[in-house]
């Protein structure tokens, strides 16, 4: 468990981690951890990439989520502020296809002038061990060069995320028929996990 | 009172504390258990804002923080504001 919490407080930005990680983990040796720790420790990470700066966070530009049989879409433009004041655009496309037992992720997505490249994963689902599941998985990962690389490789995967991605896309959809823009909805769940942490 | 950074100048309001001790004061006097991420969280934005500051850190890397003017100020507005609350709350369902 502190293992795994010390792994999540590298999620912390390179800033708060240089003024408070020593500390930070001074204080996980200490204390008895429990899940709802480790969680927390993840969230409120999560937290401080958005929060560190309101007029550094990221803007959601356009967002687009669709269901498809078994599964969603998401289209994604993000634009994400660099260290020297200009701003960089994301674009992505996911697709997840699950049915039951096996499951296909297709991402594509570019970052700033640099070319997309196309991550394949095809995963079996395996035995659930409390909050965490073992799948077989095969990636593909497709560059514009022409060059492909391929992995096989047993994968724990957190189930408790399912329930924030399915929580995500229902504020999504709400938020969507309510007549808000898709950064409107992100500006709100971001203030909501501002409160929470 | 469940505001993390509340809870956190009530417990340096006492006197100065690292992070462990004052979860533990926390959980003493408001029966409240804050984790680490929620404590830092607020640790780093009361700190930001000018109302505790660190202190010297001890040898095994444990930084203890100080409650400053503008905290206490702070605090004390807050809690006063509370107070006013829970005397009108209270003062109303004896009357109801």
């Amino acid at each position: 468990m502190k293992r795994l919490a010390r792994w999540l407080a590298r999620l912390y930005p390179p800033q708060w981690r240089a003024r408070y990680g020593h500390e930070f983990e001074a204080l996980l040796e200490d204390v008895n951890l429990t899940w709802r720790d480790v969680f927390g420790v993840a969230l409120s990470a999560l937290g401080e990439h958005y929060m560190s700066e309101p007029t550094m966070s990221p803007r959601i530009v356009d967002l687009v989520s669709r269901d498809i049989p078994h599964g969603y879409e998401l289209e994604t433009v993000v634009e994400y502020p660099r260290d020297d004041g200009s701003r960089m655009l994301v674009r992505g496309f996911l697709r997840e296809v699950d049915l039951g037992d096996s499951y296909v992720t297709l991402t594509h997505s570019s970052r700033g002038s640099e070319p997309a490249q196309t991550i394949l994963v095809c995963g079996r689902k395996g035995d659930i061990d409390g909050d965490f599941r073992t799948d077989e998985t095969e990636m593909l990962v497709l560059r514009a060069d022409g060059t492909v690389q391929r992995t096989e490789q047993t994968v724990k995967t957190w189930l408790k995320y399912d329930a924030i991605r399915v929580g995500l896309r229902e504020k999504y959809r709400n938020g969507m028929q309510a007549g808000l823009t898709p950064d409107d909805i992100f500006q709100q769940i971001r203030a909501a996990s501002s409160s929470e942490a | 009172m469940s505001d993390p950074a509340l809870l956190v100048l009530a417990s340096l309001a006492e006197g100065d504390k690292h992070g462990y001790a004052m979860m533990e004061d926390i959980q003493r006097f408001a029966g409240l258990r804050l984790g680490p991420g929620t404590l830092y969280g607020a640790i780093a934005r009361l700190e930001q804002r000018g109302w505790i500051r660190p202190g010297k850190t001890t040898e095994d890397r444990r930084q203890p923080y100080t409650l400053s003017a503008d905290g206490r100020r702070h605090l004390e507005e807050q809690l006063s504001g509370l107070n006013q609350i829970v005397r009108t709350g209270l003062k109303r369902l004896r009357h109801a």
